[in-house]
This record gives C-alpha cells, sequence and structure tokens, in this order.
C-alpha cells in the first residue's frame, strides 16, 4: 500500500530521481572529516530558524513592550529561557562554525578556480551573519542592547561623507529609538533571512555544480557516495556541534539586562566578543584617525578576503606550496591579530554591573515599601486605582518616580496648586531615591536576597543617614567617599570609631543613632571588601 | 569526477551501509525530537498555564447595599496577558440577603452580553435577545438556558469581598 502510493508520488513529481541527484553525489575519494564544516554551519543556522520562529510569537519590537516580551520568554513562557538560550548561544556557536570553514576552506585552497564565486557567496554568507548578530544585539532593549547600538550607530557615522546619512539611516531619524528597533527587527526577521536564504542556496548550488574540492593530492580509487558514507561524518559533527550547543544552552542563562535607560549615560556598553576586537581596535585610533578603525581596517580586511581567489591563483592547493605561502603568512597574520585585539578587549575587564547588585540603598527602599506602617498598598492592590507593585512597570523617569513617590496623589505635573500643597514627606531626605532603586532593581528582573535583621537594619539606617552623602552599589549621595569596598580600607575597629566620633567633614554619630543601629552598621560596612 | 556506476557504495559492504543509514536517521532524529519538544513547550506553554489561584477583589461597603434591591458594581480585574497586563471590568449585582452577600455575574447565560438591572420591573434583563432574569438570577423570560452566574462571595468587617 504504502509502496504503491510512493510509486504514484514518484510518477507525479519525480521525487526519486531528486532524491538520487541529492544524496548520490559521488565524492573524490578520501574526502574526509575536513569537509564537515558547511554542515555543521547548516544546522546551527537551521537551529535559529527554528529557534527564531517560536521567539518572533512573543516579541513585540516596541521600546515599551520589547523587553517585558523578552523577560517574559526568560521567566514565564516554558521552556523560553531554552529556546532564547540556544538562539543566543548559537549565534556565538554560528559565527565560530562559520570562521572554522572559512579556515578549511583556506587551509585546502578550496576557493580555487573554478570555485571562486562559491567562496563569494560564502562570504557574503558570513556578513550577512554578522549583521544577523548586530541587529539582533538591540532586539531585547536592555541596557547593553541600547548602548552597544549607540556605538554601532556611531561606528557608522565615523564614515566619511555619507557617515551622519548611514547613521540617520540606520537610526530612522535622529534619535535611537522606537523607529531603530521597527527596522533593525524588521532587518534581523525578513530581510536578513531572505539574503542569507539565496546566498546559502547559491553557495550549495555553486557546490554541487563543482563538486567537493576534495584532498589536496587526488587520491586513486573509486569514488564514495555522499550518502551515506561522508552524511555519517557530517551527522557526528552536527550531532557533536549540536550537543555542545544545548549543554550551554541549560548551563548558562542568555543575559538580559536591566531595561534600556537612555537616560543612563553611565553605563559602559560592550560588544559580543566577535565584535570586540573592533572594539579593541577604536581604542587605537583616537580622534581624526578614527574612520581609519572604523572603516578601513575592517573594509581592508574584507576586501583582501574577497579578491583572495583572484590573487592567488596559481593551482598549487598546499598552504605551504612557494606560491601560496605569503596568502598562508597572510592569513595567519590577520587570525593572529585578530586573536591578540580580541584577548585585550576580553582583558578589559568590565565595569561592575550596574543594578543587579542589592546594596543597603535598595534594601532600606524595600522596607520604605514592603514593611510595616508603608502605604504604596493603599492603592496598588489588586482590583485597587493602581496595578499591584508586583506587577507595575516603570515607564517612567526617576523625576517622574521620585515625585510620585514623595507625592502620590501627584500623578500628574500641575495637579498641585498654591492652595493644596504638597504634603510633607514621611520617607526622610533619602528615602524616596531608595524606594525608586529598590523598584529598578525589582523591575531588573533581579530577586531581593533574603537579608537578617542586622543587614536590614543596617539597610535602613543608612538610608536614613548615610546615602546622603555617601553611594554604595551605584546608589546615594557623592559628597563623601565611596562606601562599596569600605571594609577593604578600614576595619571594624576603625568604622567603629569613625562612625561614633566623625572625621573631617564628617559628624559623629555616637548621640544620633541608637548602639544597636551603629553595631549593624559597623558589622554590615566591615564586611565590605 | 566521473559519474558513479549505479550505486556509488557497491564496493563498500552493504551491511555497513545499512547500519549507516539507520544511525544517521536515529541522530536527526534525536536532535530533532530534542528541539521539537523545546519548542512544543515554547509554543504550547501558555494555553496550558493557568492563571494564578483565586482573588479576593473588595467590591463594596456591606452597610450601604439595600435590602432586596441588587447594587451594580463595577471590579477592575487586571490580569495577566503574556507580557501585558489588561484590566477586565467585570459587572456584578450585589445583593444583601440579612448578614450575607450574594453576587451575581452580569454576563447573560444566553450569548454574552451584559445585562442590566431594571428598577421599574425589579428585573435583569439582556438587551440583546430578550432574556429576563428575576434579582435571584433565576431565568423568568426569554432564550436563557441557566440562571446568571454565582460569584462567591465573604463580608471582611464592612467590606463585601468578591472572589473572581
Amino acid at each position: 500500500m504504502w509502496t504503491r502510493v510512493l510509486n504514484w508520488l514518484d510518477s507525479r513529481t519525480g521525487y526519486r530521481a531528486l532524491l538520487h541527484h541529492l544524496l548520490d553525489e559521488p565524492l573524490p575519494p578520501g574526502t574526509g572529516w575536513a569537509f564537515t564544516t558547511g554542515s555543521v554551519v547548516s544546522l546551527l543556522l537551521g537551529v535559529q530558524v527554528v529557534t527564531g520562529v517560536v521567539l518572533g510569537m512573543y516579541y513585540v519590537p516596541s521600546p515599551t513592550l520589547a523587553w517585558d516580551s523578552v523577560q517574559y520568554i526568560m521567566q514565564s513562557l516554558p521552556m523560553g529561557w531554552l529556546v532564547r538560550g540556544l538562539h543566543f548561544w548559537g549565534a556565538s556557536f554560528i559565527v565560530v562554525a562559520t570562521l572554522v570553514h572559512l579556515g578549511r576552506v583556506f587551509v585546502l585552497g578550496s576557493y580555487k578556480a573554478p570555485r571562486e564565486v562559491t567562496w563569494l557567496t560564502g562570504l557574503v554568507s558570513l556578513l550577512v551573519i554578522l549583521g544577523f548578530a548586530l541587529s539582533g544585539y538591540l532586539l531585547p532593549w536592555d541596557q547593553k542592547a541600547y548602548w552597544a547600538t549607540t556605538v554601532t550607530v556611531n561606528v557608522a557615522r565615523s564614515a566619511p561623507v555619507v557617515g551622519e546619512a548611514l547613521a540617520t539611516m540606520l537610526r530612522g531619524g535622529e534619535h535611537l529609538g522606537a523607529l531603530t528597533l521597527g527596522r533593525w527587527y524588521a532587518a534581523h526577521v525578513f530581510i536578513l533571512p531572505l539574503l542569507l536564504g539565496l546566498f546559502v542556496v547559491a553557495h550549495l548550488a555553486l557546490m554541487r555544480r563543482h563538486g567537493i574540492s576534495g584532498p589536496i593530492t587526488p587520491r586513486q580509487g573509486a569514488p564514495v557516495a555522499f550518502f551515506p558514507w561522508h552524511v555519517m561524518k557530517d551527522t557526528v559533527m552536527m550531532a557533536g556541534a549540536f550537543s555542545g550547543l544545548l549543554a550551554v544552552a541549560l548551563l548558562l542563562k542568555a543575559p538580559l539586562d536591566p531595561v534600556a535607560n537612555p537616560a543612563d549615560a553611565s553605563y559602559v556598553p560592550r560588544p559580543e566578543w566577535y565584535f570586540l576586537w573592533l572594539f579593541q581596535l577604536l581604542k587605537y585610533f583616537p580622534g581624526p584617525l578614527e574612520p581609519v578603525g572604523t572603516q578601513l581596517v575592517p573594509g581592508a580586511l574584507v576586501g583582501f578576503l574577497l579578491l583572495l581567489p583572484f590573487l592567488d591563483r596559481r593551482p598549487d592547493r598546499h598552504p605551504w606550496a612557494r606560491a601560496r605561502r605569503p596568502f598562508t603568512v597572510a592569513m595567519l597574520g590577520v587570525a593572529g591579530v585578530l586573536t591578540g585585539l580580541t584577548v585585550l578587549g576580553l582583558r578589559d575587564a568590565p565595569p561592575t554591573e550596574h543594578g543587579a547588585t542589592w546594596g543597603l540603598v535598595p534594601l532600606g527602599g524595600q522596607a520604605l515599601v514592603m514593611g510595616e506602617g508603608a502605604t504604596c498598598s493603599r492603592c496598588h492592590v489588586d482590583g485597587g486605582a493602581a496595578a499591584p507593585l508586583t506587577r507595575v512597570r516603570l515607564r517612567r523617569d526617576d523625576e517622574w518616580l521620585l515625585n510620585h513617590v514623595v507625592d502620590p496623589v501627584a500623578i500628574a505635573p500641575g495637579v498641585r496648586t498654591e492652595d493644596d500643597p504638597a504634603p510633607r514627606s514621611t520617607l526622610g531626605r533619602y528615602g524616596p531615591q531608595a524606594v525608586v532603586a529598590y523598584l529598578r532593581r525589582v523591575e531588573g528582573g533581579t530577586a531581593a536576597p533574603e537579608v537578617g535583621p542586622d543587614v536590614a537594619l543596617a539597610a535602613s539606617t543608612f538610608v536614613g543617614v548615610c546615602a546622603t552623602c555617601h553611594r554604595l552599589d551605584g546608589d546615594g549621595g557623592q559628597v563623601g567617599p565611596e562606601l562599596t569596598d569600605v571594609g577593604a580600607r578600614y576595619d571594624k575597629v576603625a568604622l567603629q570609631a569613625l562612625l561614633e566620633n566623625g572625621q573631617g567633614r564628617m559628624p559623629g554619630f555616637a548621640k544620633r543613632l541608637a548602639p544597636e543601629q551603629l553595631q549593624a552598621l559597623t558589622d554590615y560596612l566591615a564586611s565590605r571588601k | 569526477m566521473g559519474k558513479l556506476p549505479g550505486n556509488a557504495s557497491e564496493t563498500l559492504p552493504a551491511g555497513r551501509r545499512q547500519f549507516f543509514v539507520r544511525l544517521i536517521q536515529a541522530i536527526h532524529g534525536a536532535m530533532g525530537a530534542t528541539l521539537a519538544v523545546v519548542v512544543g513547550r515554547a509554543i504550547g506553554g501558555p494555553a496550558a498555564q493557568a492563571e494564578g489561584g483565586e482573588r479576593w477583589l473588595p467590591a463594596a461597603e456591606f452597610p450601604r447595599l439595600e435590602e432586596g434591591r441588587p447594587t451594580t458594581v463595577t471590579l477592575r480585574v487586571v490580569r495577566r496577558d503574556g507580557m501585558t497586563d489588561v484590566v477586565d471590568r467585570r459587572v456584578v449585582y450585589l445583593l444583601r440577603s440579612g448578614d450575607g452577600v450574594r453576587a451575581l455575574d452580569s454576563t447573560c447565560t444566553h450569548l454574552g452580553c451584559r445585562t442590566a438591572y431594571n428598577a421599574e420591573t425589579s428585573c435583569i434583563e439582556c438587551p440583546c435577545h430578550g432574556g429576563v432574569f428575576d434579582t435571584t438570577g433565576a431565568v423568568i423570560g426569554g432564550p436563557p438556558p441557566a440562571p446568571l452566574k454565582e460569584l462567591v462571595t465573604r463580608v471582611d468587617g464592612t467590606r463585601v469581598m468578591v472572589r473572581v
């Protein structure tokens, strides 16, 4: 029955001839493991397509919802974190696999006549893949996305003559915002997939047209069928890459920074590792020389690769053959420089992650919001005038939030008149900032740590007194010295003396604070090293 | 490359070929199945996720309810909708009877229109197809197949809470 159906299908479509054409391709004898690199890339591309489609079901390309939708995928969607993990780490896997493939093609001289155009289609595919990486980076709309893309756009802007127009084109306007996100999203899910599809199909068609280049020195013997003899090797390599990707995605959660905050210029963006060499390169070309780093060097590199099959035209395929030696040396040099720059870039330790650590200020803010006597839940409650705080999304700037925390009724500017002045805040001088710091941490997706009563007391004291002048983990005033690692500078005894008696411009607090408050503060600060 | 004579692998043992074919199918099957499970959960997941738990919303102050006459209240139910929140406005009739309160959902059991209390006739009427309910929610006319849905209530001090 089944055979009859298939026979009928074959008589109407001729699918068996197609399968025969696809699978029984004769390969030169000695075609070995080196020729499986392309299959690995295609498997990884397949995983990106499948996971990308699923992410596309939930992702919303708008600044107001993009971050929330990614957080939804990471936290609420069953297996969503794994889908995004596969997609996120898959990008890195593809870059590695593509470079390995390129290296293999270079070493075995597979780009030589008649395969020059195959090489060109492959190179364009690599550039498109890098375009995917760049555009995908913006989509989560977190701090890293926003500020890294700012850098990307500025790199484009440094191009001579067309720079400004190019940057405007990339942003979709004067500023990085909703219009930028829209066009980068469209590029990532419509334009680039179409381009990549075209070039990959061309690449494969050309590979079939010219056949596999095979070993450097042709071997005697009968050709070997692609299926199953070579497919077996391909499959083993694909399974290796897939297992590796799955393991990484299972072990390392794809990162998501706090939501993009265009007002927070203190964020230091870093690109993904495969662009780190470029990032590092820019450090050596300051000021007017910048286009050398942003355009000339990368342009020359791509140009060299594009021209390679037309420069290296002698038929010798061995990488150390006399005619090829200069090119091999050049390629090794390029690879060495890129690796070196990447290592240097990795060594420049990133600044401490802003907004992820729970210092005393957000902890103190938590007590003000959730603790005894807190009034937020009068309105922020199920069925109440405002959404419960656990569901509230911060869509306002800090200034608005501070005003609202101090004077909850005034939810719009100009609501208060002279006859109806704002009440005195009950939160103290730094309380409102602490509340906002707490809300931002929660919105950032990090759960508040469980702390003992001592740390809680230290937190409320710090917010009530110290934070006006001192900064800790990114929150607090900047009049006095930073206290983030104060424990490394003073021991417990010295800290206690300082707190009680003061020093220089700092007053003593022996009379203003209770002994247990002083004790809790001393213990906590001494532990900060 | 010359054309292969028929099947290219004549020179290689047929048993090994069969084994390789099965192995290739198994490995690709396993990769595909892994991906299908992950992706399938992510696609089918939200539908399978239940709304978290029961929620009690404050609906009215008990002393303000009149005996025998339904009071119409609107509940703001904030509900998760994927990555956003939406506010459902649910209109509920509260009926005081002695020390207790009954709550009826105002949605008509016929085709889901919103009913309204008509003080002149003392009936709850549906504007769509002429369904009529009495103040206990029982059908007294028209097409509705079932009485109005009752919601669980409790009285906390003076506050009437409704479970939605």
